[in-house]
Parts: C-alpha cells; structure tokens; sequence
C-alpha cells in the first residue's frame, strides 16, 4: 500500500520534471491533455495478503552449511559422555559418507552449562547465543532424507532431496511479495572469505519452476553486490533521470496508443523503481551507517568474526526495509571449508561458531530492541546433523548423520525457551516427537500465515507444494 | 465361490496368525473371517479408499500410517496399533472415525456417515481382513485398468475430421483456418479486428520466424510489396531463413529441460552437449517431420544408428540433472530418479501428459495407472549417456574422398600405361648399357646370388631386395660362410648392410632381444673365377658405418681387428633402422674371367647378436667408396647380360616380361610416379571425428564420482516399485505403453520389430517411438494435437489449448478443438513436416489481424481466447537480447558449436553454454527457466532489474554506442540520425514529437556532456539516445 502511494507521488514528480527539459516540453503538453497515468501494475512482488493473520512477516535463516553436530551444540548427551569410546552396536556403517573410517562412540569435546530462565544445556562454543536461548525454541527430532550434502541442502531448502523445485524463499516471496519495491525481496549471502559455495550452488536459492523472479538475488561475496546498479560511468545523475524521462515519455506517447495493455503500464513504472533501487539498495547495504555501538554489538571489530557480523547487519537492514527473505550461509563448500567437520570436530566448530556466534546473537538483540523480533523470524538450521560415533582420525571428526539434527528458530510467533522432541540417549537418531524436514517447513509458513497445503503452483497438470504430500505444523512451539 | 472362498481363508488365517498375536483368537474366527472379507469388498474397502487412503498409503502415510494392505493396517503408525482385530471398541481406527476419541477422522473434513461407521466397527469384529489390497502396490501391480471409457476424454480420442464451417462474412477468411475462428467470433456477435498495418505485420513476423528485427530496407520494400502474394513470399522467406531453426529451436529446448551440466554438488559441465542444441536447429531448418524429429529425440541410435544427426538427437534425453556424487545408498533411487526425468520429459513435451505423478501412485485424474508407468519406463532401463566420436561432416567427408578417389585413378593410369608403354622400350635401352660395365650405371651390387650358409644352423630366405631375412632358430653365436657368383669389374670395397625388419625383436636390425647384433670377425678371400691363382686373404681397410655403438670395443673397426672373439662392429641404442658398414679392399681386386669372394662372418660377442637381415654389396667405386648410393641385384645383371646375349627378341613374353618387371624398381622414372601415388596415397582425406554426447545402450558411460566404488549406471531391469521407493520392488517390469493412447486391440507387440543385425541395444526405445508415432492405434493423434498448440501458441500468444504441456483432466479444455484436430489432421497428412503448418497460421486473417484493444470486446473476452485481435507478446530473452545486438551490428550470426558463458558474446542468446549453477542472468532476468523441468510456457513479468538492465548493463550501453557510430558515420545531425535510429530499432519513422522530444534530448545531453568537457559530447549524447530506444516498450512487445 504504502509503495504504490510512492509509485503515484513520484509519477506526478517526474512528470513535473518532463515539464522542465525544454526539449520535452511538446511530449509533456501532450501527456498533459491526455492525462495518461498507468494501469495498475500487475506486479508479481507486490504484496500480498497470507492465508490467515501470521506473526511473522519476513525470515532470515542462518544457513548452518555442512551440517552442525547436534551433539557438541544444542542437544547435550550426558550418555555420550558415559559411553564414550564404545562400540554403537548395530550401527550402519555407511549411514555416512566414509563407511571405513567409523570409529566408537565420542563424547563432545566441549563443555555444557544451562542458562537463561528455561535452563537450556548449551555447548561452550556459543557464549553469545547462549543468553537468549529463551528467546528461541528448539527442534531436537529433526531429521533428513539424505547422507549427502547436495540432496540434503535441497531438502533443507526445497522440501525435496532432489534438484528443481522452488526453494523456501521462492515460495514464501511466492506467497507473499515483497514489502520493498527498491529492494530484491529475497536475498542470500554466501561466505565472503573465499571458500566457495554450498553445495549444489544455485539450486539451494531457485525459483525451480516458479517464474524467475521469485528465485533469491545471491549477492556476489566479492565486488558489486547486485547486477547493473551503478549506472555508465560517463552518466552524471541528472544525464540519467534526463534519459528516464525521455524514455518514460515516448513509452507513454506508446501506451496512449495501446490503451488496455496494463503491462506496458507496468514496465513504465519499473524504470522508476530501477531509478530508486539504484540508491536504495547500496544505501540499504552501507553498514558504514550504523553507529559505533552497533557496530560493536555485531563484532564488526573482531577480525574472526567481522565478515559475518557485515551480512547480519545487512540483513537487518534488508529487512528494515521490506526485504521478505534472507538467507546466510555459514561457511563454503565442505569439510574444513564449512561446518562439515569430518576431522577435527573440536577445531572445526569452535572455529565456526566463533564467527557466528556474536554476530547471529546481536542480530537477536539488535531485532529485539528494534521491536522487529516479535514478527521477524530467526531460523538456525543445516542440512544434517552429524553422528555421536567419531570419523577416525588423528583429530577425530563427526561424519553425516541425516537421522537428527537440531535447529531452532527465534522471533516472530515463536515460544522462547521451548524444547520439542528429543533424541535417542546418544544423539543418534530422533526418537520422540519425530519432525521431518517438510514439518520444518510447514511451520515456517504457518508463522507467515500461510497454509502449506494451500500454497500451491500448478505446472504441467500437478499442485506442488514446498511441501510435497507431507507435513504437518509443529504447534507446540508456537507462541 | 465356494473354492474361491476357502482358498481366501486360508490366505485371511495365515495373515491372521502371522500378524496378530497379541490377542487369542475367537474360536469361531474362520468365519468370521469370510463374512468380514464379503463385507469389506461390498462396502468398507470403499470407505478406506474414499476417506481414509489419500493420507494413509496414497499420496502420504501420515502419522506413519499405511492402510493399502491388512499387514500395514496391523502394523499400525507412529502412535501405535489402531486395529485390534476381533475388537472394534480397542480400535483406534473405528474409535477416531466415531469420533469417540480426537482428532476425529477423517481430518478436516465431515464425519463419515453412521452406516459407513457401523460397517466399520463390524469389519474390524470380523478380524479386518482384506480380499485383496486397496490398491495396485507396484510389487502386485494390480493397478486400474485403463477401459475405453478412458479413451472418450477429448485429447485421447481419434481425431475429429470436422470439415471447416460455414461462416456469414465470407470475405474475411483467407483459408480454413479462419473460417474456424470466424464461425466462433460470428457465434458470440463479435467481428475480427482490422488488418494489422504492413510495417506492424513485418516485425511481427520477422520476430516471430527469426527473433530478429526486420532490417529498415526489408521493412521498406515490403511495405511498398502491393502483390498479392507478398506475405507469403515473406513467410517463406523467413522459413528458409537459418535464423527460423534458431527462433523455434530454443521454444523445444525449453521443453526438453536442454543444459550443458549435470548439476547437483558439482555441476560438472558437459562440454559436448550442444551438439543435441545443434540437432534441434538443423532438423527445424530441415523441416524434418515432426514424427522423425520425435523418433530420433527418442531412438535415434537404434533407428538410423549410421546417421550421425540421429544420434545428436538422443541428447533429448540425457539432458536432465544427474548428482555426480552419490553415496551407496543412493545408486538405485538416483537411477530410478533419471528414468522418471526421461519418461517424465517425454511425456510433457510430446504428449502434453504428467506421466511422472503415476510413479508412486496410479494417476489421480489421467487414467495413467502406477503399472503404466513402469512399463513405459522400462523401454529406457539400459540407456545411459555417453559420449561416442562421430564424423558430423560425412558429406563434405565423402566428397573429399570422391575427388581424392578420382585423383588416385589417374595416378593408377598413368603408372599402368608407363609400365605398359615405355618401360619395355627403357629397358631395351638400359640392358645394353648395363651389359657393359655396370659401375658406371650404379655403384653398388648386391650380391644376391651368392650362397650363403651358416654353420650353427641359422635359415636365411632371400628378399625381393637381395637381402637375406633370418627366422627360426636363433643359435647363441653363430659363422656365416657367403661364396658369390664370378664378379665382373675392379672390386674396390665391401658393404655389409643390417636390414630393419618387422619380424626381429624392436624391429631389428639384430636377432637380440634388443635389437642389436654384433660383428665379432669379417674375413674376406678371393680367387679368379678360373682357378688360375689359389684362393687369397684379402686385407679390408679404412671401416666406416652409420653409426657405431661406440669408438672401441663395439666399433666397426673392432670387426677387423686382432681380436675376433670378443669386439665387434654394434648398433645400440639405434634400433628398427637401416644399418651399413663399408671395409674397402687393400688394393682393387678382378681377374678376366671374374673374381669369386668368400666371405667369412663371426658372431661371438653376445649371445644371439647375429645381424637379422644382411645384405653384402660390393662396388667398383675407388676409394673412399660410399655408404649409401644406387644399387643393382647381381641376378638382374645376370640376366640383362644373358638377355643382351640371346638378343632380346628372341625371348619369350614371359621371360621379357620377367625381366622388365625386375629392373624396375631401378628406373628413375617409374620410381618418380611410384612416388607420386604414394605421396597421394598418404593424403587420403581422413574424416574429422567430433566428440558427441548421446543416449544409448552398451556405451561407455560418462564418468562418474562413484565408479571407483561400483556405481553400475544402469541396472539392467526396471522393475515396479511401491510408492516409488527402490527399496521396495515388486517384479520386473516389461516394456509396454500407455494403455490409454493404445487402440484397436493392440498391445506392445504391434511396435515391435525383428532386431536389426549386430545391433548392440535392445530396440525398446525404438519400438516405443514407432508407439509415440502411430496416429492410428498408437500416441500419434495426441503428439500432433500437442505439437500443432505449440505452434499456435508461439504464433498467437496462446494456445488453442491453454495448458500446452497438460492435455490430461487438469488441463484446459481447448477453446477450438475442431480447428486444433483439423490442424493436428493437416499436419499427418503433410507428412508432419511443420513449415507448411507455421504457413497456414501465418497466412490467416487471423493472426494478421491488428493488436488493437477493443474495451467493449475485451469484456466479453479478456484473454482473447476467440481471437478478435492479434494478442500482443512481450519478447522472451533471447529475442530482447538478440535484438539489440541486431539492431546495434553487433550480431555474430555464426550458427551452431559450442557455447559460451560470456555475456559480452555476441552471438546469438541460444548459444549460451547453459550451465546449471551459473545461468546467465540477462536470460533470467526476462523468465528463461531453469532447466530442470520442461517447460511449455514461459511468463513475461515485469520487475525493475529488468528495467536496470537496459539503463546500466554494459552490454545494452556498448551496443547503444555502436549504434550510434553506426549512425554518424550516415547521418549528419540527430535530426537525420533520430529518424534512422527509430528505423533500424522500431521498424518505423519518429512522429513528429516523438522526433521534437528526441531531438531536443539529443542535443541537451550533448550540452551536458560538452559542459563537462567530453570531446565525444556527440557520440555520448546520440548513444544516450540509442540505449532510450531499447528500453521502449514498444522494442520488446510485438503487436
């Protein structure tokens, strides 16, 4: 609502402006006397209402890339510790990805301590993160499809373990549209330091079969974010809007012609919002704004944690101004490259949760003290969790383990402090309350309010859903 | 009945004993049994299917519940067992359908009627037995059966031969295809829109046949065309356009899902994947009938297996995803995934059917049974993607090869009449020379004559060239004792040459097992031919070889020194070659009569290093005599001499013909001609052999991750899974079709045909396109009806048909199914060949109609489905991006080859290397699909990065600079160079606002850019201008 207000304010200025180039002087009578003003604009990321009133109304989902271990992070296993060095009996051995390399039972190597109000034990690693855990409500019985990184990241962010269907922040852009018309509305960032990108690349962030518009802007980790943003170098400002208006002219003398095609109507009006996008998106992503403190607050200071502490300032400032989704991904590609801890668990996530861990647990604060937590939702969730038994190794490791893994998600329509479903006594498997990934799902669009079964695109004679034929919404850790 | 009866009992006992053990059994449970199974045929097996199966077994077993069979059923869900058998009021299944316990069933969704829960509760007393499971489980593959009550829905049945009706404005239709329209147009009270105007009509159909603008000429001279015919000779020039095979080519790619990377984690590329984009086009360009042009796509490897097209074409169906890395557990499912992927892409881009929604289950709307889709599947279980060298230019290949053929004739000829002709004569000529004294002529002669012996038991057999080749046994040392003929001249040296050969070890020229040999001792003896002097020693002097292993003890001259047990002449490492020594003679030795040489060789120095093809020449040449130099066999000497002296015409034909024959390898002039064909020989054109990603069976397959660890790439046989899941087979699944779109009584064996001879494929896939194919009893009609809707769809901005890739009970009905089974009718009966077709639409009054918008008729018919205008499209990306490059010159028109990621190509946008993780984002930006699935129809939103491309891309601003030069250099001032823009961009001239406006823009923006002190204000200020033009609307939507 708010944006086509700006749309229609900022038609009447542009028109003033023609009036003022002496060259469009004849274009602007014309204009004038036939008082041309576009067909409402069938714009596919205006938004729209959900199914039913949510409490959240946009996401961003820290991408735990690799596949955390639930063991060493959230879901504390005094039995693992008991049991430590043991052989899982029965166990099989190609449950992950190196059948020969299985070794006995391993107890974390960090240390566990409860905190806030509900009490929740919480690995070491997690200082920061650790102090809102009643702010967050805990998965511990989700699990997977897949062993391996590509199908697993697919199911995670497409509801299917295989390649081509529409990931979650298509469907929900889908859903809902977006609130910000200078800005993309789904957003991803992958790791900055060089250490490549999730597996399957793209496909974790496509449309699939959606129209392409709603697939995620992955901005570039490295130079210009966005794509065609910075207009010819040898263009001052005032030579561009010229050539705006010039265009925006002759496509109005154009559409007179062709009254009844809303379209063209449409792509006039998508020339100003490029123009205004063209200073709303670098101004959205100049963290350089922000005041020292918060700066402070998000670790932009601290050398290991700096270039994730810059993307979740982003994406709060993303949001802050409409942006429906954003997802970050913690860490590259695989093995030391993400939380992929094949060898050297103790190494491998304290390094990573040492650059998450400020950044992601100011970006609570920072929320919550915007008020924007209550309809903002936080999502920490990987691809797979990882197994109680060590990878062998000089410095043992945790191979994949799809059958459990943990998540939680903060803010918007959640119950802080809660805990669903749990583990078997090793962290093995889910064994009560069992969440499939498509559950997950379900919930996340149930705190949108949108109904996963009614949230459908048809193609080649099928409904499909980010769903599939599953899920079912986790209502005790709703708000 | 009654048999049926009891052995149904037994089946219900042993599942009973099996299943339920908890609670003892009634006594009078038998019975109970039969009545529960009676009334779970008449009435609950109903209920279960209708309200309870959909999320219990069907599409989802939610709460972990699967009731398709009573062992499921027992086996009860995630909560526990919900049937208790013989005990209803202990059921959770009948307590939650009564509502006496929550959530009540079914969920969300009205309680079930009492007697349906009565009959329930009943059943379950009964001890919940099943006759038979609720639905076909793969592993049983009941599934439903496909009757012709199926084949009465529209797309499946035979096609209509409505004949075109009667229409009240007869002046209108230009042919049948109008009169269609206008009947429904007149039906609802609406007339046609007027004739669009000519230059309207030029880009319309520029665009549409070529994707690329008219050129202004092009556009002129068409308008100023007043012949009737113009249109079509237009028409039929933009279909013989190359370009034509270009524009529609990428409307099939998108439906064949068409990439160059297998995606998944690595998204390896597949370098040689364009090749099946380069079939699309050329078979388009072809006008190759549809029929063939889907037979290939599907079987081109068994169906023309020499025709290299034909194998280009089964890249239809390897261009879906595969995952490169897999874990075991994975192997069969992904393989059962990429079935589904060639079955499923199959079926929506040729018969517009989901037929993948029948993999876990039977079809929910089409009558596409689960055991349907097995059997079709099974036609593609051993083919596999590979990639096979091919000769893509045969033609131009065999051309070559005719002229070089030609060429090789005429050498042939030239030598044959050479040796017929002048030999003899040169021979005459050269016998009575060579009678004479032969040093003159060539300064060697070989001593084939002579007889040679070895005194360890070596064999020697004589060679054409007068070398003697050894074989057999192969003594550890070895002496050769050679006695020659008499000997005319004044003999000055020896030569002993050491053959390569292919028979010895590294081809010689020693029997070792190296290659080597080693001359211990060379002892020489002469004596005159008439005994008058005894025989003598003769002293050899100043040795000399091409090479020597080394300056001592293996050095040539180590063959004549004191020691002739140990050293001698070597040739190491400088095997397979030709070898020669010369050890001139002391002083020059003849005697009148002629001088008979003995020749003594030793062969101590290691064992088995005898020379394995010696030939021993001696010349008349003084010293230093030569190594190398002409020759001549002392055989033909001898006979020349012998013919000189018989005189030559008093020999026979044969013993002259010999004797020529022996000499001529000696004679210059036939060595040069004998040279001449060899050389051409050497130059044989080879063809060029070309990597080619295909389809096929009993290929090597592409590489893969998990080869190392047994991934087999296929399994032999496709066999009927339950809901989908390879963990859960049923029995093999034998190749067959769809029932549905098979008729007459036939079955799969109606496609069948014998195997061709030393086929290595197994013709499944051919037998199913000859299936897709057949109009008569096969999928023919459909694949028409759907191909024909594409067509129009492209043409009219929307097909007769509005969901062009589902024609099944989701799909829309079409809005003019006579004229969609006339056109499907009109196609069969051209042969399938799509040009005609592409005409007839042209040609219409229909699609030359103008865009112009009627509110009053848009009411009536807002998506113009009737027809009553021409209904304006919006460019694909391809088209937008083309254009520019078009109307810049900075268009690469090249076709065909590999592609590339560079968006700064400037080739045309179908040569994109489509790289699954790297899409190019223009092509996105303006709703390309990915291509993961196929896709009949693209949407045209409207976003503002799109509307950022055309302000700040690079590409858009060079190509809007080089238009701009382009006009500089033919125009003087922006008001010459605005109208010839609008020309080459638009297709028309500027009103005279629009000229105003753009003019006054121009020169403004060249004060701007003066003011800031750029020298090429001008240049600046027109390309401003130029890049304006592309971000009209009216550049990207046709009328």
């Amino acid at each position: 609502m708010k944006a086509d207000m700006n749309g229609m304010m900022h038609r009447r200025a542009m028109l003033q402006r023609c009036g003022l180039g002496a060259g469009a002087l004849g274009l602007h009578g014309l204009l004038h006397e036939e008082g041309l003003l576009a067909a409402p604009a069938a714009d596919p990321l205006a938004p729209r209402k959900p199914h039913f009133a949510g409490k959240a109304r946009r996401v961003i989902w820290i991408f735990v890339n690799g596949g955390q271990s639930q063991v060493d992070t959230w879901d504390y296993k005094p039995e693992l510790a008991r049991r430590h060095g043991q052989t899982l009996e029965g166990f099989d051995r190609f449950t992950g990805f190196f059948a020969n390399a299985v070794g006995g039972l391993m107890k974390s190597p960090f240390a566990f301590a409860r905190h806030g109000q509900c009490g929740k034990w919480v690995s070491s690693i997690f200082p920061h993160l650790s102090r809102h855990v009643d702010r967050m409500a805990f998965v511990h019985s989700l699990y997977t499809e897949s062993n391996n990184h590509s199908p697993a990241l697919f199911m995670m962010n497409c509801g299917l373990p295989r390649m081509g269907f529409p990931c979650v922040g298509s469907w929900v852009t889908y859903g809902l549209g977006s609130e910000s018309r200078s800005l993309p509305a789904f957003v991803v960032m992958s790791d900055p330091r060089g250490r490549g990108l999730p597996k399957g690349h793209a496909a974790n962030w496509g449309a699939g079969f959606l129209p392409s518009v709603f697939q995620g802007t992955h901005f570039r980790p490295q130079g210009e974010p966005i794509d065609n943003l910075k207009r010819p170098q040898e263009m001052s400002a005032a030579q561009q809007r010229a050539q705006l208006d010039l265009v925006a002219g002759l496509n109005r003398l154009h559409h007179a012609r062709h009254p009844g095609e809303g379209e063209l109507g449409a792509r006039i009006e998508s020339f100003e919002l490029a123009y205004r996008m063209q200073v709303a998106a670098p101004e959205a992503l100049d963290i350089a704004q922000e005041p020292e403190s918060i700066r402070k607050l998000y670790g932009l200071d601290q050398k290991h944690c700096a270039h994730f502490a810059a993307q979740c300032l982003m994406a709060r400032r993303l949001v802050e101004r409409g942006t429906r989704f954003v997802q970050i991904y913690s860490g590259g590609m695989e093995n030391q490259l993400s939380w992929d801890g094949h060898n050297d668990i103790a190494g491998n996530h304290t390094g990573f949760a040492q650059e998450s861990d400020q950044p992601t647990a100011a970006l609570i604060e920072d929320l919550a003290q915007r008020g924007m937590l209550e309809d903002t939702l936080v999502v920490w969730a990987g691809e797979f969790g990882r197994l109680p038994v060590a990878q062998k190794s000089d410095k043992p490791g945790r191979d994949h383990n799809p059958h459990a893994m943990t998540a939680w998600m903060a803010g918007g329509g959640i119950r802080g402090g809660t805990t669903y479903g749990a583990t078997d006594d090793i962290g093995h498997k889910a064994a009560v309350d069992r969440v499939h990934v498509n559950d997950l799902h379900a919930t996340l669009l149930h705190l949108l309010g949108m109904d996963h079964e009614g949230l459908t695109y048809r193609l080649n004679g099928r409904d499909f859903r980010l769903t599939d034929v599953a899920g079912k919404v986790i209502r005790p850790i709703l708000a | 009945m009654a048999l049926h009866i009891l052995s149904l009992r037994c089946t219900l006992l042993a599942a009973v004993t099996a299943a339920a053990t908890a609670a003892p059994l009634p006594p009078d449970h038998a019975a109970r049994l039969v009545r529960g199974a009676e009334l779970f045929q008449r009435e609950v097996r109903a209920t279960l299917l209708q309200h309870c199966h959909q999320c219990h077994g069907g599409d989802a077993t939610k709460g972990g519940l699967d009731i398709t069979t009573r062992d499921l059923l027992l086996k009860g869900g995630e909560s526990g067992p919900v049937v208790v058998p013989f005990d209803a009021a202990k059921s959770r299944l009948y307590r939650l359908a009564a509502h006496l316990e929550m959530p009540g069933m079914p969920n969300k969704a009205p309680k079930l009627a009492d007697r349906q829960i009565a009959a329930l509760a009943a059943w379950i007393n009964d001890g919940a037995p099943y006759d038979k499971p609720l639905v076909g489980t793969g592993a049983a593959a009941a599934g439903r059966l496909v009757t012709d009550a199926d084949r009465q829905f529209w797309s499946f049945q035979p096609l209509n031969t409505t004949p075109a009706p009667a229409v009240r404005d007869a002046a209108w239709p230009k042919g049948d295809v109008d009169r269609f329209i206008l009947a429904r147009l007149e039906a609802r009270g609406l007339a046609p829109s007027a004739a669009a105007d000519r230059r309207v009509l030029a880009r319309r159909l520029h665009l549409d046949f070529t994707g690329l603008p008219p050129a202004p000429v092009v556009v002129e001279a068409f308008v100023k065309d007043t012949a009737p015919d113009a249109v079509a000779r237009l028409v039929d020039s933009l279909l013989a356009s190359p370009h034509y095979g270009e524009r529609w080519g990428r409307h099939w790619l998108d439906l064949a899902r068409f990439a160059e990377s297998h995606g998944f984690e690595q998204d390896y590329d597949r370098p040689h994947a364009y090749h099946y984009r380069d079939f699309v086009i050329r078979a388009l360009n072809a006008d190759m009938p549809f029929d063939q042009f889907v037979q290939w796509q599907i079987a081109g490897d068994e169906l023309a297996p020499g025709n290299p097209l034909a194998l280009m074409a089964t890249g239809f169906l390897g261009a879906g995803v595969f995952p490169t890395q897999l874990t075991e557990k994975e192997f069969e499912s992904a393989r059962y995934d990429e079935l589904d992927d060639m079955a499923g892409t199959m079926g929506t881009a040729m018969l517009g059917l989901t037929i993948g929604c029948a993999r876990c289950h039977d079809h929910k709307f089409d009558p596409i049974p689960t055991r349907d889709y097995y059997r079709l599947t099974a036609a593609f279980s051993r083919t596999i993607r590979s990639e096979v060298e091919l000769d893509l230019a045969s033609e131009t290949h065999a051309a070559a090869l005719a002229a070089w053929s030609a060429k090789r004739r005429s050498l042939d000829d030239q030598l044959a009449k050479f040796e017929a002709v002048q030999l003899p004569g040169r021979f005459d000529v050269w016998a009575k020379k060579a009678a004479g004294e032969w040093g003159a002529l060539f300064p060697w002669l070989v001593l084939d004559e002579a007889k040679v012996q070895s005194l360890d038991g070596s064999t020697f057999t004589p060679q054409a060239d007068g070398s003697m080749l050894l074989a057999g046994k192969n003594p550890n040392t070895d002496r050769w004792v050679i006695t020659t003929l008499p000997l005319q001249g004044t003999l000055t040296a020896l030569r002993v040459e050491a053959l390569a050969d292919a028979s010895l070890k590294k081809q010689g020229p020693g029997r070792a097992d190296n290659g080597n040999f080693s001359l211990t001792d060379l002892r020489v003896f002469a004596q005159p031919a008439d005994g008058s002097k005894p025989r003598a020693r003769v002293k050899l002097t100043r040795p000399r070889a091409t090479f020597e292993q080394n300056a001592g003890g293996l050095s040539v001259a180590s063959s004549i020194d004191a020691d002739a047990r140990q050293t001698g002449w070597a040739v190491d490492p400088q095997f397979g070659k030709n070898h020669a020594a010369v050890f001139e003679f002391d002083g020059p030795i003849s005697a009148p009569g002629g001088v008979v040489l003995t020749l003594e060789l030793d062969y101590f120095t290691n064992t088995r290093h005898v020379i394995g093809r010696p030939r021993f020449s001696v010349t008349t040449v003084p010293s230093p005599a030569p190594l190398a130099g002409g020759m001549q066999l002392q055989s033909i000497l001898t006979m020349a001499r012998l013919a000189q002296e018989l005189r030559l015409t008093r020999l026979t034909d044969a013993q002259r013909f010999a004797l020529i024959s022996m000499n001529h390898p000696l004679d210059g002039a036939w060595k040069a001609l004998c040279k001449a064909l060899e050389e051409h020989d050497a130059a044989r054109p080879k063809p060029v052999m070309t990597k080619v990603q295909v389809c096929s069976e009993g290929v090597k397959p592409m590489k893969h991750h998990a080869d190392d660890r047994g991934f087999p790439h296929f399994y032999k046989e496709v066999h009927f899974l339950r809901r989908g899941d390879s963990a859960q087979k049923g029995d093999v699944a034998q190749p067959g079709y769809l029932q549905v779109l098979t008729r007459g009584g036939k079955d799969e064996t109606a496609w069948a045909a014998p195997l061709p001879q030393d086929t290595t494929t197994s013709h499944r896939r051919a037998a199913l396109a000859r299936w897709i194919t057949d109009p008569r009893h096969g999928a023919g009609h459909l694949l028409a009806r759907v191909i024909v809707n594409r067509l129009w769809q492209h043409h009219f901005g929307r097909g007769l048909v509005g969901t062009p890739s589902d024609f099944g009970a989701q799909g829309e009905k079409p809005t003019h199914p006579e004229l969609l089974d006339f056109l499907a009718g009109e196609l069969i009966r051209n042969g399938w060949r799509l040009k005609p077709l592409h005409r007839q639409m042209a040609l219409s009054a229909a699609y030359q109609q103008a865009a112009t918008f009627d509110a009053v008729k848009a009411q009536g018919d807002p998506q113009n489905t009737l027809h009553w205008r021409h209904t304006p499209q919006r460019l694909e990306a391809e088209v937008i991006r083309d254009s520019v490059l078009s109307v810049s010159g900075r268009l690469d028109p090249a076709l065909f080859g590999p592609g590339t990621l560079d968006e700064a190509s400037r080739r045309r946008s179908i040569y994109f290397f489509v790289k699954r993780s790297r899409l190019v984002p223009t092509m996105q930006l303006f709703d390309a699909p990915e291509p993961l699935v196929g896709q009949g129809a693209r949407p045209a939103t409207v976003i503002a990065p799109q509307a950022l491309l055309f302000m700040n891309s690079p590409q858009v601003r060079a190509a809007a600079k080089d238009l701009a030069t382009a006009l500089q250099k033919s125009a003087a001032s922006p008001a010459q160079s605005v109208p010839a823009s609008y020309l080459a961009a638009l297709g028309r001239a500027p009103s005279p606002t629009e000229l105003a406006a753009s003019v006054a823009f121009v020169a403004a923006q060249e004060a701007a850019y003066r003011s800031s002190g750029r020298a090429d204000a001008a240049h600046l200020a027109l390309a401003d201008f130029c890049q304006a033009l592309f971000g009209l609307n009216e550049f990207i939507y046709i009328e």
